[in-house]
């Protein structure tokens, strides 16, 4: 077409490419399709696997997982545009969300991202040269009462304050989880309550108030 | 109205429901937005179809219901709107559309769905044919409030034969839905849900299925269009004839779109238990042949070496004195005549009226049938049973038409590889031999045993091998410039109407037969089927049937 249409005919994905799937992922997909009443049903949990196998979502993944659970990857491609924590461009090492919602907002979530890209020479969804770090934005990360927060990779960071930003990136640790990974979906592993790092269940007021 | 409006499926059960202070009879269990239609209602909507699952995402037939309430158990309004579609029928409900509230949503919904349209209507293929623009100016406000920068989507390519304009989409999802439940190949997904959502594909998964081009009669705006109709044409200045699609036995009734004797498009129209609101991309676009500069367009007699074009007033005389003289010659059981299943019902009771009274011993042959290899069912996936869709593997229309026919007259009858055979044989010394189809038909052995014969009069829209043969050739019109009537794969007797004219120098087939089995005046499929309904009983019924009134063009 003369005038700016994207191409939707061009296939992405080579046809002849091998599996990116590996034997164990697609075992470890399969072993949900008992606790689901489709297979459909399995493609949450699914993708999971997958970003937290390979750190994205890569196209042909997207066809593959999609021959697994029997659906079409057009299904897989409107599941995975709707959740902003799957990537299916590969991230860099440390994957630093910051929200830019209006608790964050107006706690200066702002100076915070500012300072993030400062830090790091990059812009909202890129990835440093080196490849170490990528920064993102998202609309909430629940949570509203610690405001502003930012995720390195699992990790929780709460009411951040733009000159912390500097230490926050240098420390090695940042992206401890201080749990073990959940196995998804499983019972929820039980906290000790000292870990500070773990948000409670409930929004604690008071403290809020005292921290500012 | 919309296309669903007044039809009459055979449901048992009845219910009686009040829609604003009017009370009207409906089927039970059908949505409320249904029955209104059904019932004149005009009521907004762009998720709701009839011939897909009910989502109710676009808001914009909501109602004002009557519950009980909850304390006193006296019926009064409920606080909150209802969506119709979604809302089942149930006797002695009590709705209304008329009120405050319902139009105040209508407003706020149509305000919403324009919020990022980008109103390029000037340059729009839907616009006349739009439900954005109707709703905008029977349910919406002539400004919008916002004044931020619009969300512009961009433009898809998304399969070979359909444009993706997502500036202009509502996302009512009924293309995805249709991908899904009714084509069952589920191309179609809707991406980045949200404030900033749009319809896609996989990336080189395109939109390509034998039902895609349902897609675009279905997006009630002009997100979705018909790249080869793309800027082809106006629609108000689009001029409708209803007919039925030639190009299987299902017998899908379609609209042609055409202006100037040209065909635009063809769109089906609703038909309940045969097409339902779908046709396929065969007959959606298979017509192309029709304007063919190659088309046999003038009647060629040939003499000797010589060929001439004979005047239409003595081609009937022509045919009635050649076929009388090889009748006396040779006995009437020398002649034939083979009936192709692209002919209407009329025409074809014409021409075997006119070679049973030339010579009542005369054979009357079944044509060639065009087959491929199986139906194709759809969702695919399906089968005869469960599908919704079938394009059938009969590539013509009116096989059982002819059948009729041809087992009407009785007598000397055959099919068509007994023709075949039997003309190898030498059994044939006149025949006439209709074609009519789109594609390449002619058998060899035909070709052979046809040319070594003293008469053979044919009647097709291209040249061929059997042409080359004919002393007299008679050019077939394309059912578009015919008017009668095919029957279906199910025996359904289907009137069709005449849409385009002929080209110059044809004429309608129905016509010259007319003449030929010894009529005057005009032929139409109306009057031969009255005709013929007093002969046949399969015909009764449908010249019986109440008269539409002649199409506005």
């Amino acid at each position: 077409m003369a005038w700016n249409t994207i191409d939707r005919n061009e296939p992405v994905v080579d046809a002849d490419a091998s599996p990116v799937l590996s034997e164990a992922v697609c075992e470890k997909i399969k072993t949900f399709f008992p606790k689901y009443p489709t297979k459909r049903a399995v493609l949450l949990p699914a993708l999971h696997i997958i970003q937290h196998e390979q750190g994205h979502v890569s196209w042909q993944a997207m066809i593959e997982v999609a021959e697994l659970l029997e659906i079409k990857p057009s299904d897989v491609f409107d599941t995975i545009s709707f959740y902003t924590h799957f990537w299916t461009k590969p991230q860099g090492e440390k994957v630093v969300t910051v929200c830019r919602s209006i608790s964050c907002e107006l706690l200066g979530g702002r100076e915070v991202l500012a300072a993030c890209k400062e830090h790091l020479g990059i812009g909202e969804h890129q990835t440093t040269p080196d490849g170490k770090y990528s920064l993102a934005v998202e609309e909430c990360l629940a949570g509203c009462d610690h405001a502003p927060c930012l995720i390195i990779n699992e990790r929780m960071h709460k009411r951040v304050k733009p000159e912390q930003v500097p230490a926050l990136l240098a420390d090695a640790g940042n992206a401890d989880h201080g749990l073990p990974r959940s196995d998804l979906f499983d019972p929820p592993v039980a906290t000790n309550g000292s870990d500070e790092d773990v948000i409670d269940a409930t929004s604690d007021v008071a403290e809020m108030k005292d921290s500012n | 109205m919309t296309n669903t409006a007044g039809h009459d499926l055979p449901y048992q059960n009845m219910a009686k429901i009040t829609i604003d202070n009017r009370e009207i009879e409906c089927r039970d269990g059908v949505p409320v937005l249904q029955a209104a239609l059904e019932a004149g209602w005009d009521v907004p909507h762009y998720c709701y179809h009839p011939g897909l699952s009910v989502v109710a995402s676009c808001r914009l037939c909501l109602m004002e219901m009557q519950l009980p309430h909850p304390k006193t158990g006296e019926m009064g309004w409920a606080p909150k709107l209802f969506p119709s579609c979604q809302t089942p029928v149930k006797d002695g409900m009590v709705v209304r559309f008329d009120s405050p509230p319902v139009e105040q949503n209508q407003k706020a919904c149509m305000e919403y769905f324009l919020l990022n349209h980008p109103l390029d209507c000037p340059v729009c293929d839907q616009a006349g044919e739009c439900y954005l623009q109707d709703y905008s100016y029977k349910f919406g406000e002539a400004t919008s409030r916002m004044h931020d920068q619009k969300q512009v989507n961009p433009k898809k390519d998304i399969g070979p034969k359909t444009l993706l304009y997502s500036d202009r989409c509502v996302m009512c999802s009924r293309c995805v839905r249709f991908a899904d439940e009714v084509a069952g190949t589920g191309e179609l997904c809707i991406v980045n849900r949200g404030g900033r959502a749009e319809i896609d594909v996989f990336p080189g998964i395109p939109l390509d299925n034998p039902m895609q081009g349902n897609v675009v009669d279905i997006c009630p705006v002009g997100a979705l269009l018909d790249k080869e109709f793309l800027f082809d044409q106006r629609v108000w200045f689009l001029k409708s004839g209803d007919s039925i699609c030639a190009g299987c036995s299902t017998g899908c009734a379609i609209r042609v779109d055409q202006n100037d004797d040209k065909v635009h498009r063809l769109k089906p129209r609703f038909n309940p238990g045969v097409n339902d609101w779908w046709m396929c991309d065969e007959g959606r676009f298979g017509w192309k042949y029709i304007h063919d500069p190659k088309r046999v367009t003038h009647p060629k007699l040939r003499r000797g070496a010589e060929t001439e074009t004979p005047a239409w007033e003595s081609v009937d005389e022509i045919v009635t004195y050649r076929f009388e003289q090889q009748a006396a010659k040779h006995g009437g059981e020398k002649l034939a005549v083979l009936l192709s299943p692209m002919m209407a019902c009329e025409e074809a009771w014409l021409l075997a009226k006119f070679f049973r009274a030339v010579a009542p011993e005369a054979t009357i042959a079944t044509g060639f049938v065009p087959t491929v290899e199986e139906d194709q069912f759809f969702p695919v996936g399906s089968d005869a049973e469960n599908a919704k869709f079938v394009i059938r593997r009969e590539k013509c229309p009116n096989r059982r038409g002819i059948e009729l026919v041809v087992e009407h007259f009785g007598g000397n009858t055959c099919d068509f590889e007994t023709f075949v055979t039997r003309a190898g044989e030498g059994t044939f010394e006149a025949v006439w031999a209709v074609g009519g189809y789109p594609d390449a038909w002619v058998p060899k052995p035909l070709a052979t045993a046809m040319a070594k014969i003293e008469l053979l009069v044919v009647q097709d829209i291209f040249e061929n091998e059997l042409t080359a043969e004919a002393e007299l050739l008679l050019p077939a019109c394309a059912w578009v410039e015919r008017d009668g009537s095919f029957v279906n794969h199910a025996g359904l007797i289907q009137p069709f109407e005449r849409a385009i004219g002929v080209p110059e120098g044809a004429k309608r087939d129905g016509q010259y037969l007319f003449a030929a089995a010894g009529f005057e005046g005009l032929y139409s499929g109306e009057r031969v089927r009255e005709l013929m309904a007093e002969e046949m009983d399969a015909f009764r019924e449908i010249a019986e049937a109440p008269k539409k009134p002649a199409h506005q063009h």
